[in-house]
């Protein structure tokens, strides 16, 4: 190094070793930590999203503006039909699908149960949910069969029944009158999600339609976007389709399950105040080593000012020392919980407890976090940042430093 | 260098319930290229005296002027500029630092100065060599004698060709035989370089090398002879 | 030179002004150790707080402690798998077995319909006199009234299921469910109560009915669907369970909380380990700084335990006063540590609102009131992890200093 002023920095660094080390090893221990649990936060919540996401409600929906508070059956979208297919075409997206849903007391021969019965657009469901893919049994619904049914696997264990046994149920229908009809059992799904695989049962739409004098009408137009980050700009193309129309509104994934982005929200918060508290204390140990040094070397910064440099110049110096011990503890311990996260997501990651509570988010029974930029970047950054602001008192205590008090220091 | 006048300097100090008087109206006046030695005993006031012509601390009346420049007057930055360009310190100890080399201990002021990093090492080697440590250059201070770190420490004060240098008992922890070469050392550069040399001191071998010779004693000069 | 024998008292005065020697690292040592003191009971009693608020939500959701039905029933929760009521041995082991609550209770899904809707439910038949005891619902009745005798012909629901089926206090609806030969057995009940539940999804499924008028409705006489039992603590529930398990028939099956839900058996058992965890974790970024200090205070008093070994002072007391000095630090800053918590807990006792999550936190079993819980296990725990470890992370440094060659110290300046 030509610069004098680096070299200087750097060996002061190393004039008590063992008390750099420690201080690094702060950085170090905390930069790891962070490194390893932001990715595994992150891996977890973008599939918790996911997962809960594709498995039924998709990104948007667009619906009758009073269904999402008051889901009844007159709460209805007329022509849904016809509506997706327009939009299909208009967005260009093949991923958009009509439902209408309804709830009737079925019976097999055995058992009766209570179930939610959606009548679907069998061509076009798979493209916006994951459970017709997810059928145990059998098989899913064919395009415009009349009379077929695939129920949930707790379902079909309770009403004990088999694809191929038929089911009888009984609602009412749009105009309060009786809906009933027998349909034939074509497939068992298993989502791993309880609540669909205990109460859900899916018929085609037109079916729906007929046996609950639905006419057109429908209840939702489910969209799933490529990817979860495409979906803002959908929302907004879907909305400057619809322009001033009032009978439809179109609902954002956050209000149709608003549990999973405060769920997200809440584990975050309590997440960063953890966080926050680890990065106090390695700010404490810096400032407490910095604050030391300067103490100890103020005969010799006494020198340095009868030499005529200003005070400034000696903060200076102790914000570049602070800053190379504090990018040696970011390298180190970037590099250190990389290697960990890495090692982890290959093997992944579960403790006593974590499958009970997994189920619940709809997560996969052992975790593997995801490696980022951002996650591999944001701890150890913002520990820099404490680390650099904490150098700053004893740097600003050097301004109030006469030569002569400094020389008469022992 | 134009002429250093002190007048009427007067400097008091309080140490818990004392009052200890540092300069009593003080005048003098030190001519470019003198080689001065105040003498006196311990709180006499030569260091403080020593100390105010450096701006290092500030008279709490009188004046010190060195050619229009009322030093006792300047901020503290100016105060940092004057010794970083025009004025070389040499101390009894604490002068280097000691994870830098004595090469490096002399570069150090000079990047400070603003010289570039080619003419650096070169100017930092001959200064070295001119007070007599060739082949020392790469030594830490705690691997030189006591007689060289106090010669790193004039190569330093002195590598920017100052027109001053203020020495404070820069023998006091030497032997005879170091405290002579410094001495030699001081007297050469005054003679060749032009430099003027206040050497603060209450050792013998030092004042009998001053062509003036200032005594002081609690804070007021009491004889200023040539000799 | 004669040895000297220094009494705790002198060693403890030394530890006490050396400490004082540096203040400023001191206190920088101390404000690091208090924050983490702090942080490490602060952040626990809230998780705590939250996870028993998720327990208890959950067990009165169960409901109870344990449960006794039908071996098929948790699985296939129909009217077919029944129990007849308590008899014989088991009642009055049941009677006997000291302070708790039992009831028995019909639990199994209809359908509800309203003039408008008809909506999937859990219809469940109490014993009105004890159901304050097991699920709370009386107590959370906000129009008209609870269920008054086991043959009350009233029905009781969820307000949130009022509004979904366009109906309110004093209309009819009617309630079809199924009996045991599969035939749809159906009833028009009149609603006298509507209650309001902490989770929203209860609200919405869980409708109440008279015991025996339900038995009546589904051509149930004299049988039941489980006999739930609630002790006072549902932490501690083995022995009671000991003690009836010897009175249970082999076509029964009873079973406690924590295995008919697994998720809160977990919860239950992850907060203990969680809050080791987060204790340790905490100390281990305060170990740093611990050994930093001591290591800086040891290195400025080189010469002077040079100059004590000289005068005669034993190894072995070097150690222990620095370990004393040590162990100072850490009780003053244990002590502001705990203070702080104590004084920013106490404020929150009356619930932190956090209704801004409250979906989020009904998904995972919380209310969106938080309370602290601040336990003494936690509290001693933090506090003796800190202590030991501390210790623990002192003696290296200590037996260092107290190893150093006299001569060597001293020549040090």
């Amino acid at each position: 190094m030509k610069d004098i002023s680096l070299r200087l920095a750097w060996r002061n660094l190393w004039r008590h070793g063992r008390r750099t080390w420690l201080t690094v090893g702060a950085m170090i221990f905390s930069n790891t930590l962070l490194v390893f649990s932001i990715s595994l936060q992150f891996g977890s919540y973008e599939m918790m999203i996911d997962n809960s996401l594709q498995a039924y409600s998709g990104h948007l929906q667009l619906q009758h503006p009073r269904y999402l508070d008051e889901p009844k059956m007159r709460s209805a979208l007329s022509d849904v039909a016809a509506s997706a297919e327009r939009l299909r075409a208009e967005l260009g997206l093949t991923s958009i699908s009509a439902r209408a849903a309804g709830f009737v007391l079925a019976s097999s021969d055995e058992r009766s149960y209570g179930l939610q019965i959606f009548g679907v657009d069998a061509k076009h469901e798979p493209l916006v949910s994951t459970l017709p893919g997810l059928i145990e049994q059998g098989r899913y619904l064919a395009p415009g069969a009349s009379a077929e049914i695939v129920i949930g696997s707790v379902l079909a264990r309770n009403l004990k029944i088999e694809p191929g046994d038929e089911l009888s149920f009984l609602g009412s229908g749009f105009d309060d009158s009786f809906a009933a009809g027998v349909v034939r059992v074509v497939g068992i799904f298993k989502s791993g999600i309880a609540d669909l695989d205990r109460s859900m049962a899916q018929v085609n739409l037109g079916y729906f339609q007929d046996a609950f004098a639905m006419q057109q009408r429908g209840h939702s137009i489910v969209i799933r976007a490529p990817h979860i980050d495409a979906v803002e700009q959908l929302q907004t193309r879907v909305t400057t389709l619809l322009g001033d129309e009032s009978k439809v509104a179109l609902r954002h994934w956050d209000d149709l399950q608003p549990g999973l982005k405060q769920a997200i929200q809440a584990d975050m918060t309590s997440a960063w105040f953890m966080y926050i508290v680890l990065i106090v204390l390695v700010a404490f140990s810096v400032l407490n080593t910095q604050l030391m040094s300067v103490l100890e070397r103020t005969r010799e910064f006494g020198t340095m000012m009868a030499l005529g440099l200003k005070p400034s110049r000696l903060a200076r110096l102790v914000i570049l020392e602070t800053g190379m011990m504090t990018g040696l503890g970011l390298l180190l311990g970037i590099t250190l919980g990389a290697l960990i996260t890495w090692y982890v997501s290959q093997v992944g990651f579960s403790y006593p407890g974590m499958a009970e509570m997994a189920v619940k988010f709809n997560l996969p029974e052992r975790m593997y976090p995801a490696i980022s930029l951002i996650s591999l970047t944001l701890g150890p950054g913002i520990v820099a940042f404490g680390s650099l602001l904490a150098a700053i008192y004893p740097a600003l205590r050097l301004n109030r430093l006469l030569p002569i008090d400094a020389m008469r220091a022992v | 260098m134009s002429a250093i006048h002190c007048h009427q300097l007067c400097k008091t100090f309080t140490q818990g319930d004392a009052v200890i008087t540092g300069l009593d109206h003080v005048d003098i006046t030190i001519e470019e290229g003198e080689f001065v030695c105040l003498s006196g005993p311990s709180g006499s006031g030569k260091t403080t005296l020593l100390n105010a012509i450096g701006g290092l601390d500030t008279p709490d009346s009188g004046e010190i002027r060195m050619g229009d420049i009322r030093i006792d007057q300047l901020d503290r930055g100016s105060l940092a500029d004057m010794r970083l360009h025009h004025i070389g310190f040499v101390f009894q100890a604490y002068n280097l630092i000691p994870v830098l080399s004595a090469q490096e201990n002399v570069e150090f002021v000079m990047q400070v100065q603003g010289v570039a990093a080619e003419k650096r090492a070169h100017k930092a080697a001959a200064i070295l060599k001119e007070v007599g440590l060739e082949g020392m250059e790469d030594r830490r201070p705690a691997q030189l004698s006591g007689g060289q770190q106090q010669r790193v420490a004039v190569a330093r004060a002195i590598v920017s060709h100052p027109d001053l240098v203020l020495a404070d008992e820069p023998t006091a922890n030497l032997d005879s035989v170091a405290a002579d070469h410094l001495m030699g050392l001081f007297s050469e550069l005054n003679e060749h370089h032009r430099i003027t040399f206040v050497i603060a001191t209450h050792d013998k071998r030092v004042m009998s090398y001053a062509r003036r010779l200032i005594r002081m004693q609690d804070g007021k000069i009491i004889s200023d002879e040539a000799q | 030179m004669a040895g000297f024998r220094l009494h705790l008292g002198t060693i403890l005065v030394l530890s006490w002004r050396n400490l004082w020697r540096n203040h400023r690292r001191t206190y920088i040592m101390l404000g690091a150790i208090s924050i983490g003191v702090w942080a490490m009971i602060f952040m626990t009693a809230l998780m705590r707080g939250m996870v028993d608020d998720m327990l208890e939500q959950g067990i009165r959701n169960l409901p109870g402690h344990i449960q006794i039905q039908h071996p098929g029933f948790l699985d296939d929760p129909s009217v077919v798998n029944s129990i007849p009521e308590p008899a014989g041995e088991l009642l009055s082991a049941l009677n006997r077995a000291g302070a708790m609550r039992w009831a028995t209770r019909i639990k199994l899904p209809a359908v509800i319909a309203s003039e408008r809707e008809s909506r999937g439910i859990n219809l469940v038949g109490v014993e009105p006199d004890a159901e304050a005891d097991i699920s709370g619902i009386p107590a959370q009745i906000s129009a008209g009234r609870f269920l008054e005798s086991n043959q009350d012909q009233g029905l009781v629901i969820g307000a949130r299921l009022a509004q979904r089926l366009e109906t309110r206090l004093g209309k009819r609806v009617v309630v079809m469910s199924q009996d045991p030969d599969n035939n749809i057995s159906e009833r028009g009940f009149r609603i006298v109560g509507i209650y309001r539940a902490e989770m929203p999804a209860l609200e919405e499924f869980n409708v109440y009915a008279a015991r025996d008028t339900l038995q009546e409705l589904l051509k149930i006489d004299g049988l039941v669907s489980q006999i739930i039992i609630v002790d006072e603590n549902y932490r501690d529930i083995d022995r009671l369970y000991r003690k009836l398990k010897q009175s249970i028939p082999a076509s029964l099956e009873m079973k406690p909380w924590y295995e008919i839900d697994s998720y809160l058996a977990a919860m239950f058992n992850m907060m203990d380990g969680f809050v080791l965890v987060w204790v340790i974790i905490i100390f281990l970024a305060l170990s740093f700084g611990l050994v930093n200090t001591l290591v800086m205070a040891i290195f400025e008093r080189v010469h002077e335990i040079g100059l004590i070994q000289a005068l005669g002072m034993r190894p072995a007391l070097i150690v222990y006063q620095i370990l004393l000095e040590s162990l100072l630090l850490l009780l003053i800053g244990l002590g502001i540590g705990n203070s702080l918590a104590i004084l920013t807990i106490k404020p929150l006792e009356s619930g932190l609102d956090i209704s801004m999550v409250a979906e989020g936190m009904a998904m995972m079993g919380a209310s969106s009131t938080l309370y602290p819980s601040l336990t003494l296990y936690d509290m001693v725990l933090a506090n003796t992890v800190v202590i030991i470890l501390g210790i623990l992370t002192s003696i290296l440094p200590a037996w260092r200093a107290a190893k150093m060659d006299p001569v060597q110290a001293l020549n040090t300046t």
